[in-house]
């Protein structure tokens, strides 16, 4: 993703798309169309609205889309634009079924489509262009890389590194399934070359960050990693907010993942404020 | 949201797995012979807790556990066995297909298990035969197809994110029996499945609120920020009381209604509130922090950046409630105080 990527707002006219649409705007990002069913013909701060993705595509090149769908209509939103042929699709809607969930993003690979999400605040490549609910102000270009499964938590620590600054920034979200998970977007890190250092800001539950640390320790990564994990304190068993954030079967404790981390070489931050201190 | 294991055990007779006779009584029951009664509780541990008793004489069993508290009670038929498995099936995150485990072992945390297998039954296609001869091999019983159909009829039916039957009985003449249920719908598909919680009698509850048993009262919004928050204050030497998210976006009513709940728990002294605003605006939160610390008048150390955070800035500033940037200051004063 860069400053020229075309992307098209599915969901543009309601409360958060239309919102959001206008802030990525403001940050620059290209945004050449929306979709609303039900609202073509109309327009948004300058943004041509249409009824469906296909009628989009046919008036414009569209590279990316991202995704405001409410839940009980956000997997159609995701089968129309991976059918459409887009290759890069972020899902911003959070607490969509997860069964669902599965067989679109089935489907959506298969297409030939990248998904990003759901529930994740998207990605932002610092002073170019921003595909996602992030907050300008936490973020300035640089060559630190940060992969996180949770969103605010995100904004916080790209504004404890500011001062490093950063050259992408993606948020995967943190349900159970999801579209891109840590290990991919580490690979694409480690081979990016606006990257130095990569941030993961892990969590509790699910065994993404275990499977990075063993990528690590295979040799698969030669950039320096520095992870963080939320939820020390979190009981067991206990859902902690969103779906992912639950230890089942002793799978994906905070120990499990710290462990997995030194024993890989990567450091282990204990706060988001000792991050800096690592890099 | 959870099942009593007698609403898991409807879904199971629904289905076709097989469950002893039973009763829901909350009080006497008509029963003669050997019977299990077992409180209907949803916390587990139950058989720790003596709340599951064999006995001839099920009221008397009754009598005693309504002496702890417990308003409903399951009496089922007593099932001789000679063995118990455990068998559940989930979705895994890696592979995004459902995934059943089973285990010679029943009774057991199944993660303390040692001999256990998972089978994968891919979405598209859902349980064959084939599937389910491995599965009775390797628990050697003959008649698992009630059961391995059954459990992913409910999971795919119902929007499972859990279903468990442990333990499993196994009859001298090679009869299974679920014994117990353990049943866990998806929040975020109960919405599909209005019919069914009207017909439990359940309503849906968030779990955006975790009690915990500190003192100060957490609330962030997103999870991740929420748990870091917790973290940070249990490392500062403070004990978290909750964890509330007040989930993505929320508004004036949604954060009120968080920043009421936790500041209602008695054991909560004071509130530590951490509010990085994306998609959820600052503004809007102030206004229901005004709204909630009229009501709850406990002190609450407010971190709010992010989206339209100087809207709301000045509205705390308006009504003398402190702010801050920095979410170590917010935590060091509120330890302090």
């Amino acid at each position: 993703m860069n400053k020229d990527t075309k992307v098209l707002v599915q969901g543009i006219t309601g409360k958060e798309g239309s919102f959001h649409t206008q802030r990525m705007l403001e940050y620059g990002t290209k945004i050449v169309a929306g979709v609303t069913p039900g609202k073509g013909g109309e327009s948004i701060y300058g943004v041509p609205v249409y009824d469906t993705v296909n009628d989009a595509i046919k008036e414009h090149d569209i590279d990316a889309s991202i995704i405001f769908v409410p839940a009980r209509f956000a997997v159609d939103a995701i089968y129309e634009s991976a059918d459409a042929g887009i290759k890069l699709i972020v899902v911003i809607t959070e607490h969509i079924p997860v069964l669902d969930l599965a067989r679109s993003l089935k489907y959506a690979k298969e297409k030939g489509s990248r998904i990003i999400g759901p529930n994740c605040p998207g990605l932002i490549v610092p002073e170019e262009s921003l595909l996602g609910i992030m907050p300008a102000r936490a973020f300035r270009k640089g060559k630190i890389g940060i992969v996180s499964r949770s969103g605010t938590l995100t904004y916080e620590i790209a504004e404890i590194l500011k001062d490093y600054g950063q050259s992408t920034v993606i948020g995967i979200g943190g349900d159970p399934i999801i579209g891109t998970k840590m290990q991919d977007v580490i690979k694409m890190f480690d081979e990016d070359e606006n990257t130095d250092e990569i941030v993961l800001v892990g969590e509790i539950g699910g065994t993404m960050e275990e499977e990075v640390a063993k990528m690590k320790l295979e040799g698969k990564i030669n950039k320096k990693i520095v992870a963080y994990i939320a939820g020390l304190t979190a009981p067991k068993e206990k859902r902690m907010g969103h779906a992912g954030a639950v230890v089942y079967m002793g799978m994906g404790t905070y120990e499990s993942k710290v462990n997995a981390f030194k024993k890989a070489n990567i450091a282990v931050a204990k706060t988001p404020f000792e991050i800096k201190d690592l890099l | 949201m959870k099942l009593y294991e007698y609403e898991g055990k409807k879904l199971f007779s629904r289905v076709g797995i097989p469950i002893p006779k039973g009763i829901l009584t909350e009080d006497k029951v008509d029963w003669s012979g050997k019977a299990v009664v077992k409180a209907q509780l949803l916390e587990g541990g139950r058989g720790k807790r003596g709340l599951v008793k064999v006995t001839d004489n099920p009221n008397e069993a009754i009598q005693e556990m309504k002496k702890l508290g417990i308003s409903k009670f399951l009496v089922e038929e007593f099932i001789p066995h000679t063995r118990e498995a455990y068998i559940s099936i989930i979705l895994n995150r890696d592979l995004g297909e459902p995934i059943f485990t089973l285990s010679k072992e029943g009774g057991i945390n199944v993660e303390e298990a040692k001999d256990t297998k998972q089978f994968v039954v891919p979405l598209e296609r859902g349980p064959k035969q084939y599937d389910i001869i491995p599965m009775e091999k390797y628990l050697n019983v003959n008649n698992l197809s009630s059961i391995i159909n059954g459990l992913y009829k409910i999971f795919t039916d119902y929007d499972a994110e859990l279903v468990e039957i442990n333990p499993l009985a196994i009859t001298e003449d090679g009869k299974v029996y679920a014994l117990d249920s353990k049943v866990i719908l998806e929040d975020n598909a109960l919405y599909k499945h209005q019919d069914l919680l009207k017909e439990l009698n359940r309503e849906y509850s968030s779990d955006n609120y975790v009690e915990l048993d500190g003192d100060i009262g957490i609330i962030g919004n997103g999870a991740g920020l929420t748990m870091a928050t917790m973290d940070l204050v249990k490392l500062a030497g403070g004990n978290p009381a909750d964890f509330m998210d007040v989930g993505g976006g929320a508004n004036r009513e949604k954060v009120k209604e968080c920043v009421i709940k936790v500041g209602s728990n008695p054991r909560v002294k004071k509130i530590i509130m951490n509010i990085f605003g994306g998609i959820t605006r600052c503004d809007e939160v102030a206004l229901g922090i005004i709204d909630a610390y009229e009501i709850i008048k406990k002190p609450i150390f407010v971190r709010l950046v992010g989206t339209n955070e100087e809207e709301g800035w000045k509205l705390l500033e308006s009504k003398g409630i402190k702010y801050y940037e920095d979410p170590l200051v917010a935590i060091g004063d509120a330890l302090r105080s």
